[in-house]
This record gives C-alpha cells, structure tokens and sequence, in this order.
C-alpha cells in the first residue's frame, strides 16, 4: 500500500489554475521529488497533501484513509494528518529554544516527560544539533535551523515527511553537502517523503523518483537516470540539465530519425515528436554530448569559437555558426579559430 | 474553542456597536426623553432642530474648522513627514519623537493651555504686552481655533504621509536628483505626489476629526460665542432645564450622518492607497536627501512648529498651575506656589479622579487590549464573509465622537434595568472607551499581528497542533511584546480621554478629562491648571517608558 495518493488534484488560486488533475502515488521509503520551475504548482500540491491548502477537486489518501475527498466536501485539518513539514523558510519558533521548537509536537500528543527528553535529544543527537538544544533561532546558522526544522518535523515519526525547497535558503557550498547528507537522513529514519524543488540538481541527487511539473500538470515520472537521459517533452529535455537549443526545419524524416537543417548546416537526430518533413522544429542537445574533433564527418559543423570560459573543473566554449550559438565543454585552453564540433545523432532530441 | 472565540467577537462587537447607536435612532424619534412614560413616536425632534438657527451656524462653524484645519494640517505635516523621513535635516532622531507628541495630549488640556499662555490675559501676552506695549493676537476667534485645531492636528498627517514615505523606493527620488532638482524640487513634484493616496487619506481623516472636535471649541469658541456641532450638542442638555434627550438625539445623529460618508470614503482611499504602495523598495538602507543650504531653516520650520504646538500650551499649563493669581502687574517670582496641588487632596471627587484614570487607564487599558487581541485573533486567517462583516462594523465607532458613545452608554445603562447598577462604575466608563478606540486598538494590534509569519503557524498545525493552540502556543507568544506597546499606547489614550466621560461623570466614574471639562464650566483655573499638569505627568511617564522599550508610536 503506498503511503500517499493524491488523485486528480485542482486548484485555482484566484485567477490562475494552478494545478490542472495532478495525481501521483509516494510508495513506502520512497523519496519522490516535486519538480517544477516557480509557478508550476508544486508548492501548493505540497501544501494541498499537508492540509494547509484546500483544492478544489481531487482525493488524497494517507495510508489508505481519505484525508481529503472533493467530492463528498470531505476534510481532515491540517493538525490532524500527522505529517512533518519541514517549510523553505524553516518558520522556526523564536520564542521556543531548539529544543522547544522539537519537543513542541511531542508534547501536542501528551509523550511523557522522560520520553520527551529522551526522543528530542536522540534526533538533536542524530542531526549534529545536540549542544544546541537551549539556542534560539537567531543564534544558530542557516545551516543549523534548517537542520532545526527537520528535527521539528521528524521526531514524531511521520508517516510521510514533507519538505518544501528545504536547501533553498542555504549558500552553494553549504547544499551540496547537505544534500547528501539530507538523503542519508531520511533514508536512516525508513519514512516517505515529498520534495519539492526547482533545482534539477537537487532533485536528481536526493530522489528515488521524480516528478516534473509544469503550469500544473505532470509533463513527466520516473526515476533520475530516466527522467534525465530520456526527457519526454520538449519542457522536461529544456529543463533538466544545460542544453542546446538548435531551431530549424525538418529538411527528411525516416522513421524515428529526421533531418534538422538552419543557415548553412543540417544535422541527423532523434525525432521525439509527431512532426514531418517541412515541419518547423527545435532540436535540444545537452552540453556534456558535444565533442570536438579533427575532422568532418556525418553530423559534424565547422564552427568558429568565440570566446571560452575557465569554469575551474572545465571549460566553457561558445562556438557560432551563421545564426546557430553552441556551448561545449573541453579540457583545455583553444586557440582562436575553427573546429569541427560532433552532434552525436542519438544525442539530438528533436521535438 | 477557537470557534466559540470566532463567534463571541462577532457578537460581542454587534453588541457594543449597534446597542448605543440603536439607541440614539431610537430616541430621536420619539418626543420625549425615551423613560418618560408619555413618550409617543414623533418626528418633533427633526422639526425642532433642523428648523433651529442655533443649529444652522454651529453646522456652519464646524464646517469652516474641519476645512480650515484640514488646510494647516495637510500641508504642514506632509512637509514635517518629508523632512523627516526623506532628508538630513539636523537633529531628526531628536526631534522625530515629539512630532507625535500632541496625539497624546488631551486637547482639552492644550485648549486651556493656550487660554493661560496666550489669552487676552495669558503669560505671554502680557509679558508681549510689557514689551510692546498690545498683543498683537486674539485667540478668542474663529481663526484662532481653526489655527490651533490645524496645528494640534499635523501629527496625523505626518503618521501617514512618513508611513507612506518610508516605503517609497528612494531610487525614485535619486534619480530626480541625478536630473538636478532641489530637495525642494523633489518634494514637490516627486516623493509627495507618489504619496499621495496617503495625503489625501490624511486629508478625509482630518476633515472627519473636524466634525468630532470637543475640548477646542469648548475653551476656545465659547468666550467669542462660537458654537461648533458638538459644543452644540453639549450646551443643549442645559438648553431647556428639562433633559431634552430627543434633542441631543437628532444632534448626536446629524454628527454621524456627516462623519459616517467620511469613514466610508476613507476606507475606499485606504483601498486604492494599498494598492499604490507596490512602488515600494526593499528596506535597504539609503542616503538621506542632503538639504544642503535649506538645513537650517527647514530645522526652524519644525522647531517653530514644535514651539507653537506643544511647548507654549504645556508651559502655560504648568506655570498656571504654579501661581497663585495672574494679571497685570503681577510678577511672576512673587506669586509661586505649590497650593493647588495641595488643594487637589481637598475634594474627594479630584482624588477620586485622579485615581480612576490611573485604573481606566492600567487595568481598564489592559482589558481593552485583551478584547482587542481576542477580536483580531477571530479575524486572523479566519476565511468567511463575517470577517468582511466585522471591518464594516469596526469602522462605525471612529464616526461616532467621544461625547455622543458616552451619551448612547450612558443611556443604554438608563434603558437596560438589569444592568442599570453597572452606571455608576468604572465599568461603565469603560466599555465606552472600548468601542470609542476600538478601531484604533484593532490596528495597534493587527500591526504586531501582520508580522507573524504565516508559516510559523501552519508548522504548528502540521505538527498536531489546533487552531486554539496555534493561538496559545505561537500567535499569542509572538505578539507579546506588541500587546504590551499596544497597552501603553491605550494607557495614554484612555488618560488623555476626556469627552467620551462627560456624560458618564459621577460619583464614581470621574476622571481627570471630564472633570476638567466640568470645571471649566465653573472657571476654577486654578484646579484645572494642577489637574492637567498631573494627567500630562502620567502620559508622560508613560510615554518615556513607551519610548524606552522602542514602542513604535506611529503604529
């Protein structure tokens, strides 16, 4: 039985529909990420399974009960769900020490003292706030509030964890470690949890399975490896990872593959849309499939560099050709000129 | 619980809103006062007044001071918020807060200053007198009071406009500068007029306290025989030797009727201002506007105004209260004394007085507070139509005056038998404080309330917690500190208060506001003068521990 379904999901706010009929499933252990540019409904989906938003139409069940049903007007309030959310902005009590703003659920649910005491300093223990416990908010780190909130929303072992951009108040260097370490987390403690983030990277790393939202709808669902390899729409290919957009004309199409033609090039790729010969189209090409190479050949252009970037671990080159601006990635230091750059064929989407 | 809290806002405002003014419609159309038993239905009432001369000119007086005043006020406090807010003028962390000061003092108090310092036989006027041989100045003239009502009256200007001002881009105005205007310049044709929903807000804020002047006209109107609406009102209880309740009645309500259009339209203004307010920046910090040649006398400007407004009618009331007579020829080393304040412990019903301001004032402030939290709490994130219901019922206490709530109470205690024993209480007193400040209190309080964030609730909810916890545990705890501010600025309030008593004031139920309006009546100036020293005392102390704890008096 899985520990969340949501079906058939809307909600408008105001004007705006914000979710258009979204359902998803969150099996037990798993973490399932909410992906989605700003404004792609994903927040309110969360807030919506918390309780926090009411939508207009759909059924969530938690466990197999119905905390939500449209139909029948039925709802069970937030406070009742017993889920843990941990917010983007921590909402941190500051008038509560740490270790009030963790022990704050235990003791809603009547935990004796000796169990209060016991369970908050186990989870402060386990997420390396354990001397902190008598701290306010405005005396701890970026790092250590979001860590805060965690605590707050797991130490009553929720059946499903909720976290809304978690990693986004935190500096760069600070997220990449916290992402892992987020991951381990949740995976020690054997809950659920839904994840919401706009940063692709995030999503990749943290998540079991992945589901990309756009404007309120699901454009796609899976696990990382699928979702980032074999992007279904023209959205999920542009938004995750760093692309290159090629808009042209389908000069042949022969089955799957077809040709893409621009000013003064033409390549062969995967066609990934119902289109035909004629049709105008975009082709989409991640930057780490690009090759240099030092001769022409089928899909290989003759391009001239225009400027190239020292990225630390890589460089960043900019090549042009007539109309056309590609990024390529290299190793070393070019030489002003031309180069023959490679478009593997099974590496161009075109949709 | 939190649903039960819901609804006894709802009623309980209706109640205390609806009850007195109900009443008041209710009299107005009978023909006599409404416990005597040949009251009959009857429109005589209308007839009578609005056929009364008397009633025609004070119509017309209070019509020439609300524009009048509005004229002063305006323009002055929208220059004071300028400077202020906008600009480097020397000394302005100094000066900022004694701008509000006169919103704390009782006009009553600084209508009576003026007579003692400025009057035909006031300190200065004489001392001018001594010098130059005249005064060069009447007080007693509509002029005069609509100069000091326009003066008083700045302050309220200057709470919106710096408001406003404060969250004005400064970007806007750097660029104006960058284009080569003058700080004047940029005053003029930039940071004002983008303030200007708020100017104009200002405006139908003064023109409606025009309408609800007491103290002002009282003092200042009454020797040159001008009769504004309220004094009006006031002086027909003594009109006819028989309570002419029905009378007062149709006056009370001609006021509303004025006032009632004007809350409404401001409500609109507030609307549209609300709307304005996107120009707003972040609250980076930015370089104030430098005044350059203009430093000094935009200083002089405020100090002038300073000067006029707070500092001659307090040094009038304090030296009154020190002298034992005062005339010509008097010199004012050999007249010194203290007696009147000895002469204070001499009536019980002044000791009294004092004493039930300090209580209205404390205790009586500190439950208001609570009634307003526990109102604003209903309201919080409570989505239904009845919050709608309740701003609209909000709203109808700031257009009745003091004088008219204490009256509707006054009478609702005289109709309801079962609670008639409360009249003579402070409780009385009281509740009609509550409903006259009761919009002012709900924003001191929705203020502190606009700041929690909306998360830092719903992780209370999503951790287990119900709506009435969410209160205890985390709304209530947050704003502590705003309800204790908001508690000293009603404590200031309710002390400065003085016409919502007048009606209420009897053995029992004295305070130093309404005494005063009584005694003046009977011309002790010297117990006046010592009563008003010691209610200006209160505020302020308060006003100083206020300041001390960072109480934002422009809340």
């Amino acid at each position: 039985m899985p520990d969340l379904v949501a079906d058939n999901i809307e909600k408008q706010l105001g004007t705006a529909q914000v979710l258009c009929g979204v359902s998803f499933q969150l099996q037990q252990r798993e973490i399932l990420a909410l992906l989605g540019p700003s404004g792609s409904g994903k927040t309110t989906l969360l807030r919506s399974v918390a309780g926090l938003e009411r939508p207009d139409a759909g059924k969530i069940e938690l466990r197999g009960k119905i905390v939500f049903d449209a139909d029948s007007g039925f709802e069970i309030p937030a406070e009742q769900r017993g889920l843990g959310l941990v917010f983007q902005s921590y909402a941190i009590w500051p008038h509560r020490s740490v270790f009030e703003n963790v022990a704050y659920g235990l003791r809603l649910r009547r935990a004796r003292e000796t169990d209060i005491q016991k369970r908050v300093g186990e989870v402060l223990e386990r997420l390396g706030l354990g001397h902190l416990g008598d701290r306010y908010a405005h005396q701890l780190s970026g790092g250590q509030q979001q860590r805060v909130a965690l605590a707050r929303a797991m130490v009553y072992n929720p059946p499903v964890l909720l976290l809304d951009e978690p990693l986004s108040n935190l500096d760069a260097k600070l997220r990449e470690d916290a992402r892992a370490w987020l991951r381990e987390i949740i995976k020690q403690t054997e809950t659920s949890a839904l994840y919401v983030t706009h940063d692709q990277t995030e999503a990749l790393a943290i998540a079991d399975r992945i589901l990309v939202l756009d404007r309120g709808r699901i454009q796609q669902e899976g696990p990382p490896e699928q979702i980032y390899a074999h992007p279904a729409s023209r959205f999920a290919a542009e938004f995750m990872g760093s692309s290159n957009r090629l808009d042209g004309t389908l000069a042949e199409v022969v089955g799957n593959r077809a040709r893409l033609t621009g000013e003064g090039w033409s390549l062969w790729g995967e066609l990934r849309a119902e289109k035909k010969a004629q049709d105008a189209a975009t082709g989409l090409v991640r930057v780490e499939r690009l090759r240099l190479t030092d001769n022409a050949g089928t899909n290989h252009l003759k391009m001239k560099l225009r400027s190239a970037l020292y990225l630390g671990e890589r460089w960043e080159y900019v090549f042009y050709l007539a109309g056309l601006r590609i990024r390529v990635w290299g190793e070393e230091r070019l030489a002003e000129g031309e180069y023959w750059v490679s478009f593997p064929e099974t590496s161009l989407w075109i949709f | 619980m939190s649903r039960t809290l819901r609804w006894f806002a709802v009623i309980g405002v209706a109640l205390v809103v609806f009850g007195p003014l109900g009443l008041i419609l209710y009299q107005s159309f009978l023909n006599e006062p409404f416990f005597s038993q040949s009251a009959r239905f009857s429109l005589d009432a209308y007839r009578y007044i609005l056929s009364d001369s008397g009633f025609h000119s004070a119509f017309g007086t209070s019509l020439v001071v609300s524009f009048g005043m509005t004229l002063i006020s305006v323009p002055l406090g929208s220059l004071l918020a300028f400077l202020l807010v906008r600009t480097d003028l020397p000394g302005k962390k100094w000066l900022e807060p004694w701008i509000l000061v006169p919103i704390f003092l009782s006009p009553v108090v600084l209508a009576f200053g003026y007579v003692v310092a400025v009057g035909p036989v006031g300190f200065f006027s004489l001392w001018t007198k001594a010098l130059i041989g005249r005064v060069p100045w009447s007080l007693y003239s509509l002029f005069g009071m609509v100069l000091i009502a326009g003066l008083t009256h700045v302050p309220h200007t200057f709470l919106y406009v710096s408001s406003a001002l404060r969250s004005l881009d400064p970007s806007v105005e750097e660029a104006a500068r960058v284009a080569g205007a003058g700080p004047w310049r940029i005053a003029v044709t930039v940071s004002l007029p983008l303030v200007l929903p708020s100017i104009l807000f200002s405006a139908a804020l003064i023109f409606l306290l025009g309408f609800e002047l007491f103290g002002l006209p009282l003092v200042l109107g009454d020797p040159a025989g001008l009769l504004v609406l309220t004094t009006y009102l006031y002086k027909l209880t003594n009109l006819l030797g028989i309570p002419s309740y029905h009378l007062i009645a149709v006056v009370a309500l001609s006021i509303v009727a004025l006032t009632f259009p004007l809350v409404y339209l401001q409500r609109r203004m507030l609307r549209t201002a609300g709307r304005f307010a996107v120009i707003g920046g972040k609250g980076q910090a930015f370089r104030p506007l430098p005044l350059g040649a203009l430093r000094w006398p935009a200083v002089a400007v405020v100090v002038l105004w300073l000067a006029v407004t707070v500092l001659l009618p307090l040094v009038g009331v304090a030296l009154r209260s020190l002298v034992s007579s005062w005339g010509e020829g008097i010199k004012l080393s050999e007249v010194l004394t203290l007696d009147h304040f000895r002469e204070l412990s001499g009536y019980p019903n002044l000791v009294r007085g004092i004493i039930n301001t300090f209580l209205i004032g404390g205790v009586g402030g500190a439950l208001s507070v609570i009634f307003y939290a526990v109102v604003a709490l209903a309201a919080h994130r409570w989505q239904s139509r009845w919050v709608t219901f309740l701003d609209y019922l909000v709203m109808v206490p700031r257009a009745l005056p003091g004088l008219v709530v204490g009256l509707a109470f006054l009478w609702v205690f005289l109709f309801f038998k079962p609670i008639a024993p409360l009249r003579t209480t402070l409780f009385s007193l009281w509740i009609a404080y509550t409903v006259v400040w009761l919009a002012y209190g709900l924003r001191l309080i929705s203020a502190s309330l606009f700041q929690v964030k909306p998360e830092l609730e719903e992780a209370a909810r999503v951790t287990g917690a119900t709506q009435g916890l969410v209160f205890r545990d985390v709304t209530l705890p947050l704003i502590r500190f705003g309800l204790i501010g908001s508690w000293l600025l009603i404590f200031m309030m309710y002390v400065r208060e003085y016409s919502t008593g007048v009606y209420l004031l009897g053995p029992g139920t004295e305070v130093i506001g309404s005494l005063i309006v009584s005694l003046w009546g009977t011309g002790a100036l010297d117990l006046i003068a010592a009563l008003s020293v010691v209610e200006v005392a209160l505020v302020g102390i308060v006003l100083f521990i206020a300041l001390r704890l960072g109480v934002r008096l422009d809340a």
